[in-house]
């Protein structure tokens, strides 16, 4: 592994060796010696340039709070572009208020609008509410709203069995703001932890029945419509060996298994492989209230994440659900407006893959083009109709702030996966200030 | 009586070493990963300054737990980063080439390889607690007289370090010990291709968990002279750091103490 980019010579050092010196003249030498050949001036200045810094040592927070504000615009296809504006309140809490207690709260408002102020909305998601109990070294218990998140792959978890449902405000298609931003499930976790491994089981109970669209609403019809579970059980074979598995359960439907494990493929490479599977209707029957018939399901998603040495990692993943209709279902169902639109719906609120096969590329260049910033870029790109979207993120990185830009462009027939939406590009410029 | 000048008698007896026969060079390097590295697990705060041409650029601070493998004798460290704020709460757990990454915002935790810093600066972070006797071989490479970090002209021991295998991340590793007391004052890193990556300074000593030890390290680019890294220690403190902890499913729930 080389920690730092190498393009240049190799500084030069000479050393006189006076080991073999009597002892006295080695003394007398020691006196007056000047500074040796292996000091670089560049290295004095070094230890001068350390003398003068006075950083102050950091101390750690309990929190962690941010204004974003942004401005952009959607090309629709029909009316052409229109402006939107937003500020989001972002606020992590974390507080230790007894041993072995914590109290942790992840809370986020958006407030967004085009054109005038009088033309607003506001969408409050309370993603975690929550108080953490560790009476030992290797036992922690949790009650409340927690974000459980659960998958080693970058653009489609299938093992992430509490995403359906969790989105509540959509601000940007970036992978990590999808599972950031997202309600978290109300639910009662126990998590005990042994040399190498460790068992959690869930249990989250149903808590309401319909979605809300109320701004402040804790939304728990959203992150609880039904009872579930979930058993995660890991333990580590070898050093590079450590994969997780994952049981889940929910009323009405039949136990589903999931599978995450990465690899280390080389000093620069991680292999990586996530699947689930049980026996389910397909989700065209699901989307529809239809009473399809079950089969065996399985959805993976496998990949690969390779870094070069310039910082620039490059992530090329496949993404596979026999459940999701395949060419011809597509086809089909592309020709039925109503249902359609339904499934479209559903496929969203679940986060599914939309159809059976789908390519996901993301690159991340750090301090690129210029120090302190990043070059992001995301390809989804969907197997079964050919259609893709094309996502490019600009960040550079201030004292206490971040600027952000961000291109979003969909490419793809009507009704294709990412031809169907009403805009055809978008473009955002946040402000993000860390406070 | 004979405890109090055992020191004083190593230190003649190895400043008189060149005389006779070569100190043993592993012993040497072992003696001088204890100045380093505590020998129960432990917990400290990692600031790291960066400069550029003499300006600071960035900068960042990290609270470390570390605790010694009871096999391998490896140091494995659980990193959760204090600043920037951008970065404040992001973890790292690091077991050799074993690195898991985790973002309390996303709740993901991943594995990342060696070449993947996320995070900047956390490759020059999280080589603080590393036991090179373990991974390397020392060869003896007689005594030197060198500026030491405080710029005082100082004996020095040298040794010559090879890796032991080809997975660590310098090859060669060229390390100057102060000749009285097995402190190391400075080293030299060295690639596969035996270009020099980062020349380090262990300086401003100071009794910290029950010796002296170095609580400032600066790091000099190989390439760029004037790509200058500090990194201070501070709140070293004994932690118990359970081996339940060492792990990915952990991770997501670390949190030092303040």
């Amino acid at each position: 592994m080389r920690p730092f980019e190498i393009k240049g010579i190799t500084a030069i050092h000479g050393t006189v060796s006076i080991s073999a010196l009597p002892c006295s003249l080695l003394l007398a030498l020691l006196a007056s010696a000047p500074a040796t050949a292996s000091e670089l001036p560049g290295e004095l200045d070094a230890l001068e340039l350390a003398d003068a810094a006075l950083q102050p040592v950091a101390s750690a927070r309990d929190w962690q709070f941010f204004a974003e504000l942004a401005a952009g615009g959607q090309d629709q296809r029909t009316s052409g572009w229109e402006a939107e504006q937003r500020l989001s309140l972002d606020l992590n809490a974390d507080i230790r208020f007894a041993p072995g207690w914590r109290a942790v709260l992840s809370d986020r408002l958006d407030l967004g609008w085009t054109g005038t102020l009088d033309d607003d909305s506001q969408v409050n998601t309370l993603r975690e509410a929550y108080v953490s109990w560790q009476p030992g070294a290797a036992q922690i218990y949790d009650l409340g709203r927690v974000n459980l998140r659960s998958g080693v792959a970058m653009g489609f978890n299938p093992s992430d069995f509490f995403k359906a449902g969790a989105l509540r405000s959509v601000t940007s298609v970036a992978p990590a703001s999808l599972r950031e931003n997202r309600l978290g499930t109300g639910m009662l976790r126990g998590q005990w932890l042994w040399d190498g491994g460790g068992i959690s089981a869930v249990y989250s109970p149903k808590l309401g029945d319909q979605r809300s669209s109320a701004p402040f609403s804790t939304d728990f019809g959203a992150s609880n419509p039904r009872e579930r579970g979930l058993l995660v059980f890991s333990q580590a074979m070898t050093d590079w060996l450590n994969p997780q598995w994952l049981i889940f359960s929910e009323a009405g439907q039949s136990p589903q298994f999931g599978l995450n494990l990465s690899i280390l493929a080389s000093d620069a490479s991680v292999l990586y492989l996530e699947y689930a599977g049980g026996r389910a209707a397909s989700q065209i029957d699901r989307a529809l209230g239809l009473a399809g018939a079950k089969s065996f399901q399985s959805q993976l998603a496998t990949g690969l994440t390779h870094t070069f040495p310039n910082k620039l990692s490059l992530s090329v993943e496949y993404q596979y659900s026999s459940a999701a209709p395949a060419a011809a279902q597509w086809h089909a169902l592309q020709q039925n407006g109503q249902d359609y639109g339904r499934y479209r719906a559903w496929a969203g609120t679940m986060q599914a893959l939309t159809t059976q096969q789908a390519l996901f590329t993301y690159a991340s260049w750090q301090d690129f083009p210029l120090a302190r910033s990043e070059l992001a870029a995301m390809l989804r790109h969907d197997l079964t109709d050919s259609s893709s979207m094309l996502w490019l993120q600009g960040i550079q990185h201030f004292e206490q702030a971040d600027l952000i830009a961000q291109w979003q462009y969909n490419q793809g027939s009507a009704r294709s996966v990412y031809g169907a939406g009403p805009a055809r590009q978008s473009f955002q410029l946040m402000l993000r200030y860390y406070f | 009586m004979r405890r109090t000048f055992a020191p004083l008698l190593a230190s003649l007896a190895l400043l008189a070493g060149p005389l006779h026969a070569a100190p043993d060079a592993q012993q040497l390097l072992a003696a001088s990963d204890t100045i380093r590295n505590p020998d129960k697990p432990f917990g400290l705060t990692t600031t790291l300054t960066e400069y550029r041409n003499g300006k600071q650029v960035d900068s960042s601070a990290l609270a470390i737990y570390s605790r010694a493998d009871d096999k391998s004798g490896q140091f494995r460290s659980l990193l959760r980063f204090v600043a920037p704020a951008r970065d404040a709460g992001k973890l790292m757990l690091k077991n050799g080439n074993e690195l898991w990454f985790h973002d309390p915002a996303s709740k993901g935790t991943i594995r990342i390889s060696p070449q993947q810093r996320l995070l900047g600066q956390a490759a020059n972070g999280d080589v603080v607690t590393v036991n090179l006797s373990l991974d390397y071989r020392a060869a003896y490479g007689g005594e030197e007289s060198i500026q030491d970090g405080e710029k005082q002209t100082r004996t020095s021991q040298k040794l010559n370090l090879t890796a032991k295998n080809p997975e660590v991340t310098y090859h060669r590793i060229e390390l100057w010990l102060d000749a009285g007391n097995q402190r190391p004052l400075k080293a030299k890193f060295y690639s596969e291709s035996d270009r020099l990556l980062k020349t380090a300074y262990y300086r401003k000593y100071q009794n910290e968990l029950g010796r002296e030890r170095p609580t400032e390290t600066v790091i000099i680019d190989g390439l760029d002279p004037n790509w200058v890294t500090v990194m201070r220690f501070s709140d070293y403190a004994w932690k118990d750091v359970p081996e339940s902890w060492l792990q990915r499913d952990y991770l997501p729930r670390f949190k030092p103490e303040n």
